[in-house]
């Protein structure tokens, strides 16, 4: 399983001369700011730097290209943990139990659970990576369509079901959020919903939207108050915290493990990655946990969860990446651009004939984890700071950035529209209690959805007896149902036995 | 007395996604009724049909169709809601540069900032950089009236 003369010949390309260890500082540098300004994403961090890479040596780009990404990763728990606000969709659900702690004052404990949930996550996604690339990639492989359609349709029951108390408007806001996914052209060139406007024609641009539903929807709901913390004593940034917040997530090494292992599983799944990964693993937690009410209040454990699985996935999807040469989100889609920048082609053939690049990749990677906890801690009290700022002043600033990167994204006025559009939405959902999330992760996962769902249709030849040849897809089909009626019925019998011990 | 008042701004989304649901299904069935193009939209509109409906019932038999949120009125956030429209929808017209700066200073006075020097120069300086940065990061052109292009 392990090519032990690879290993040696990596460590050569590796400690021959500093070349590639030059780009790792800035890398980690920039993907921390890009994922911690909201509006940016580490994609477009990669993207935006991707030319450079022209002039590097492949191992120095690819190690450029992780470390904005492994930077990026943990970068976007720093807003969602002080403005509820995530930097990218990987840290949705550090936001639901990370700001609770923050509104309680205890943003550096937070910040400092997030910082080694993380850096454990991406340890751990490294690890499995080096030992499990070629069995790893043999798994995902054998998931085919019907398998993806159904592991979406679960992820989104779970998902809309996280507010225990409105379970159905959850579900209405999710398979909404589904819907308006598909819209534009489909897989077989069929345009649909887009009221004849042409920029609508590839469909909903997902991320403004997602900034606006997110973000600026939150920064709406918190116009008027005064600071992000109330107190002032809370407001303050102790690096002793930010330790004593790391000594925090070692407390919980069981969720911390089984959010990694979630994070490298999901990760490998293309075009699901971290996304999804946080919020599966978060879910996870909450429902084995013996207080699931605590959730959603400010529970440590579900930052741990969130944390350890987004970080974790990044091994996931460059094992999609390095094995099958399918990119796993955004990110990996801008190293396969430098792959072939390169003139190299991911694949069994480049993970053979090339061992010893892939080990390279590993190795640097462990040691960016390392270098992480460093430029971690000394940007987290300077980031930390934006809990001081009164919100007159954070809310315009970051609404001003979301609409900047937005534009970013789109290259015309379509982006900033769309966050005006979903901010408006996302303001309307969060009053009346539908699930921004679900919302959020249905427009994600719609074209997949239903991409998944016609190459079924098409290999099974519209037989509805296919679904019951494949195992698997019964399975999750089953852990779905499960999912969706346990709580209501478990709710029940626990109120049915306190009725009787009264 | 709280019992006595009436919020209709739930039902009204509630009515609100019902509809755009089922405009999407019919759009689509207008554009090719083949099971191809309808495979997971035609299911999903039924379901999130069926779903608002059931909400609908509970809520009907619950009596709390009409009942209000516990969230602050949404008419308070209106006037910042309303001032983030404009300032999208002037960006091009008159500059990405002078929009955010005139957005900036104008949400800063709305929410009380009285110290005219904090307003003017926090606007300028924070507004100006910020869409600097972006005209030089971006590979896209910009509309900007006094920073140059």
């Amino acid at each position: 399983m392990i090519d032990f003369g690879a290993v040696g010949q990596s460590f050569d390309l590796l400690f021959s001369n500093f070349g590639p260890w030059l780009v790792v500082v800035p890398g980690i540098v920039l993907g921390l700011i890009f994922g911690a300004t909201p509006g940016l994403q580490i994609s477009m961090a990669m993207a935006i730097f991707l030319p450079m890479t022209m002039y590097m040596d492949f191992i120095q780009a690819m190690l450029f290209l992780t470390a904005i990404f492994t930077g990026g990763s943990f970068g976007a728990g720093i807003p969602a943990i002080l403005m509820n606000i995530p930097g990218t969709s990987s840290a949705i659900a550090t936001a639901f139990d990370g700001y609770p702690m923050a509104r309680k004052g205890q943003h550096n404990q937070a910040l400092g659970v997030a910082l080694a949930s993380s850096v454990i996550g991406a340890l751990m996604g490294y690890v499995v990576l080096f030992f499990m690339i070629q069995p790893l990639s043999y798994m995902v492989l054998r998931l085919g369509p019907a398998e993806m359609f159904v592991v979406i349709l679960w992820g989104m029951t779970l998902i809309a079901s996280l507010k225990g108390e409105q379970v159905l408007k959850g579900l209405i806001a999710g398979f909404v959020g589904l819907l308006v996914g598909t819209i534009g052209f489909s897989e077989i060139g069929l345009a649909r919903g887009t009221m004849g406007q042409t920029y609508l024609l590839d469909g909903v641009p997902v991320i403004p939207a997602m900034m606006g539903m997110f973000a600026a929807s939150e920064l709406f709901k918190l116009a008027n108050k005064g600071f992000i913390v109330e107190s002032a004593d809370a407001r303050k940034v102790k690096v002793s915290e930010i330790f004593e917040g790391c000594r925090m997530a070692m407390r919980y090494p069981v969720v911390m493990i089984r959010g990694g292992l979630i994070g490298v599983l999901v990760g490998a799944v293309p075009g699901v990655g971290s996304s999804v990964s946080n919020l599966l693993s978060y879910i996870e937690t909450k429902r084995r946990d013996r207080d699931p009410d605590s959730f959603g209040k400010g529970n440590p454990k579900g930052v741990v969860a969130s944390e350890a699985a987004n970080s974790s996935s990044e091994g996931g999807s460059m094992a999609t990446l390095l094995a099958l040469g399918i990119p796993g989100g955004g990110a990996t889609a801008v190293m396969l651009a430098a792959f072939a920048m390169h003139n190299i082609t991911g694949g069994p053939q480049f993970i053979r004939q090339q061992t010893d690049v892939v080990y390279a990749i590993i190795f640097a990677n462990f040691a960016q984890v390392f270098l992480l906890v460093i430029i971690g801690l000394l940007f987290i009290p300077l980031l930390a700071n934006i809990v001081k700022v009164p919100m007159r002043y954070l809310i315009p600033s970051v609404l001003v950035l979301a609409v900047m990167g937005s534009f970013g994204l789109t290259g015309n006025m379509t982006g900033p529209a769309t966050v005006l559009v979903f901010a408006v939405i996302g303001w309307i959902f969060r009053h009346y209690g539908y699930s921004v999330p679900a919302a959020v992760i249905g427009m994600l996962l719609g074209s997949l959805a239903e991409k998944s769902l016609l190459h079924s249709y098409q290999i099974s030849g519209g037989d509805i007896t296919y679904v019951f040849e494949r195992p698997v897809t019964l399975a999750i089909f089953a852990l779905l149902l499960i999912s969706l009626f346990s709580q209501p019925v478990m709710k029940r019998l626990k109120a049915r036995q306190e009725a009787a011990q009264l | 007395m709280s019992e006595c008042k009436r919020d209709y701004g739930d039902f009204i989304v509630l009515m609100g996604l019902a509809g755009f649901t089922l405009w999407y299904l019919l759009d689509a069935i207008r554009v090719s009724a083949t099971p191809q193009n309808l495979l997971l939209i035609l299911p999903l509109a039924v379901i999130v049909l069926a779903i608002i409906a059931l909400e609908l019932i509970l809520r009907i038999k619950h009596g709390s169709l009409f009942r209000s949120s516990e969230e602050e009125p949404l008419h308070k956030t209106l006037p910042v809601v309303g001032l983030f429209a404009v300032y999208v929808l002037s960006l091009e017209a008159i500059g990405f540069d002078i929009a955010t700066v005139a957005f900036l200073a104008l949400f800063l006075i709305l929410k009380g900032e009285r110290n005219w020097l904090l307003v003017g120069g926090y606007s300028v300086a924070f507004g100006l950089s910020v869409a600097f940065f972006f005209s030089q990061m971006l590979p896209y052109p910009m509309t900007l009236l006094l920073l140059p292009s």
